[in-house]
């Protein structure tokens, strides 16, 4: 019979404030730098892909996403397991390889899983979709409401696997979003120059899909863009492909000399494309806060971030015999 | 159960493709987390027949004939499992895997590991494989290929019994496991193999890594699977002509590798014989001698040898696929040489 997860729970998340939004953004970001700081000192290689300038997209799912909802996300995955829920401490301890991390030091950063939370990485580009893809295909088999995000970026709407995808999703109208992170660089490559067509979110109109695309470095956008999305997956209107186009401040993993990007570009980014900064402002001309309300928040994560790195930090790295564990499932004694 | 406990089931005469069928349709009763996908093994009830009638018995949700996406419905099976479903896709010829190796080799085989053991993969994938005069891209075997990469297991039924007791096996196991059905066995009665012809009624399970020793004898322990072993039986009856007794040994499944069945066989015989339907080098037969020696020691064996397709493709014309994989001539040139040399 069906296996579950302890923790599979239906429960419908608050409608998150606009200062809850903004909170969340703060964390993710603060994570990642906290993430970042591994490299220097050399607890963690290059192979780390920061999704600095991209908060706004994965922020705006909250709210629409349910416990009982699949994600699969992709290399650049950390904002969107905060968003599904992840733990942070144990999301960060096996971004730093520690026992205590999700896969007990064995997955890494590109390998997340989180069965509780319905969440996991593939950190193959594209691969990302059938697996969401699967997980749509077994709401439907299990009668149930929820839906699967299948999570990849512009480079991977060129793959098979994003066709493949759409295809099968549209055929059987199965309940699934797909949330494309348009940054503009598929690794160094400029995205307008490998992509054919119109663009990404008119991909959709091939499969008879919903498609939209949004402006992805404002939160609130995309909250509302993609809770539509879901709102037609989940009604049983087959799969919705939404665009979100963003900015990525960092190269495409620690270490990535970002020649490719020129530096009045990239700091033009920073200036006006960061999705901190515009809710910021927009909370303060809202009146909803005051500079010291924000300042708290702040301070608050900071304070939260710093001590995970510091417990993490603190915690062993996998003993050696955990390398040869979890091949193939233990044989009952 | 019969008076004997073991008979054909119903007295009917099932081929492979049959039998296989209705193993799935028994364990998809059994298990209604079993869902089935791939190419034409709906409406058309499978390329080779080995589900038919399931399509109508279990309906389109759990019985899908899939677009030719390999890509698409391998990661599928993945988020399936993931979701507390029991996946098994047929992957038409096992050739067709190169397609989808990434989510196999990458997703399907290292999820619980990657996860610490906190995922679970129990995907099952069929795959039809070897040499009916199809040439080089529906000929191949690959369960060398697919056994070099961790956590994937790979099974090769040789006899009826067999086969319906390693795929209910498969399906069972809480690991990914790929059955490579030979083309050859389908359409054949299962009354018509040299052994495993007496199938027991109701369900049973053949143990994944146990081999099975087919033939008695002392002189040369002769190591094979799939179609090979009906060979390597002939080639037997023809050396006990000659007075060289063989051990025939039905390994069932490259990983796990039962080399511990071939090392106490070869204790015995010091001599060993690898008949591979698969490419020669970096493969199966390469593997097992090492393994035998390393456990025997080099002093304890007399002589190995090998029998495979020697690193060609296959070619289309039945008379040069012939020269290429193991033939009834080639087993015995290598067992007498190995006999002869001391």
């Amino acid at each position: 019979m069906l296996r579950h997860y302890p923790g599979m729970t239906t429960n419908m998340s608050n409608v998150p404030t606009l200062l809850d939004r903004y909170r969340l953004m703060v964390t993710m970001r603060a994570f990642e730098e906290a993430c970042a700081q591994g490299i220097p000192t050399g607890e963690l290689r290059g192979e780390l892909h920061l999704a600095d300038g991209q908060e706004a997209v994965a922020a705006g799912m909250a709210g629409a996403l349910r416990s009982d909802d699949w994600m699969v996300s992709t290399h650049r995955g950390h904002q969107h397991a905060i968003a599904k829920g992840v733990p942070l401490e144990e999301m960060m301890a096996e971004i730093y390889e520690r026992v205590t991390g999700l896969s007990r030091g064995k997955g890494g950063h590109v390998h997340l899983f989180d069965m509780e939370r319905r969440f996991s990485v593939t950190g193959i580009v594209g691969s990302s979709l059938p697996v969401a893809l699967g997980h749509a295909y077994a709401c439907r088999l299990g009668n149930s409401d929820s839906i699967a995000i299948g999570i990849t970026g512009d480079g991977g709407t060129n793959t098979g696997q994003f066709h493949e995808t759409m295809n099968m999703a549209a055929i059987w109208r199965l309940p699934l979003v797909i949330l494309v992170e348009n940054n503009h660089y598929a690794i160094s490559v400029p995205a307008e120059e490998v992509i054919a067509g119109r663009g990404i979110a008119e991909r959709a109109e091939a499969y008879g899909a919903w498609g939209r695309r949004v402006d992805g470095t404002d939160v609130e956008e995309v909250a509302v863009a993609f809770a539509e999305a879901v709102g037609h997956a989940r009604g049983g209107n087959g799969p919705a492909l939404l665009e979100a186009v963003c900015f990525r401040f960092r190269g495409h993993y620690e270490g990535d000399i970002d020649h490719y990007r020129k530096t009045v570009v990239k700091r033009r980014m920073r200036e006006e494309g960061d999705p901190l900064t515009i809710i910021r402002r927009r909370l303060l001309e809202r009146g909803e806060v005051d500079e010291t309300e924000i300042a708290k928040v702040e301070g608050e994560v900071r304070d939260r971030i710093r001590d995970i790195l510091q417990k993490v930090r603190e915690t062993p790295g996998p003993d050696a015999v955990e390398a040869f564990r979890d091949v193939f499932a233990a044989v009952p004694a | 159960m019969s008076e004997n406990g073991k008979q054909v089931p119903d007295g009917r005469q099932l081929n492979i493709s049959q039998l296989i069928a209705e193993t799935i349709g028994m364990e998809m009763e059994r298990d209604p987390g079993i869902v089935f996908l791939g190419e034409d093994i709906g409406y058309s009830g499978g390329t080779f027949g080995a589900s038919r009638d399931l399509f109508r018995r279990f309906g389109e949700w759990r019985v899908r004939d899939t677009p030719i996406s390999e890509m698409g419905f391998a990661g599928m099976a993945v988020g399936l499992a993931m979701s507390g479903w029991r996946p098994l896709v047929e992957i038409m010829f096992v050739d067709f895997i190169g397609v989808c190796l990434e989510p196999v080799y990458n997703a399907i085989a290292k999820n619980r590991y990657m996860s610490g053991g906190r995922v679970a993969m129990p995907v099952t994938i069929r795959a039809a494989g070897g040499c009916i005069g199809v040439a080089a891209q529906h000929s191949q075997t690959l369960w060398g290929m697919l056994a070099h990469l961790p956590g994937l297991k790979v099974v090769a039924p040789s006899n009826p019994h067999d086969y319906r007791g390693l795929l209910a096996a498969s399906i069972e196991s809480e690991d990914p496991v790929i059955v490579i059905e030979h083309k050859d066995a389908y359409l054949r009665k299962t009354t018509e193999f040299p052994l495993g012809t007496e199938i027991p009624h109701g369900r049973y399970t053949v143990p994944l890594g146990k081999a099975n020793v087919v033939r008695r004898g002392g002189d040369l322990t002769l190591a094979t699977l799939s179609t090979m072993v009906e060979k390597s039986l002939a080639a037997a009856e023809v050396l006990q002509t000659e007075g060289i007794g063989v051990e025939i040994i039905d390994l069932r499944s490259v990983v796990p590798l039962d080399d511990a069945t071939v090392t106490d066989s070869v204790a015995r015989t010091g001599r060993l014989l690898v008949v591979d339907e698969d490419y020669l080098s970096f493969g199966l037969s390469g593997e097992l001698v090492a393994r035998v020696v390393e456990n025997l020691g080099p002093n304890a064996v007399k002589g190995v040898s090998r029998v495979a397709n020697p690193d060609l493709p296959i070619p289309a014309a039945l008379s040069l696929e012939h020269e290429v994989i193991p033939n009834e001539d080639r087993i015995l040139s290598a067992a007498r040489a190995i006999v002869g040399s001391g």
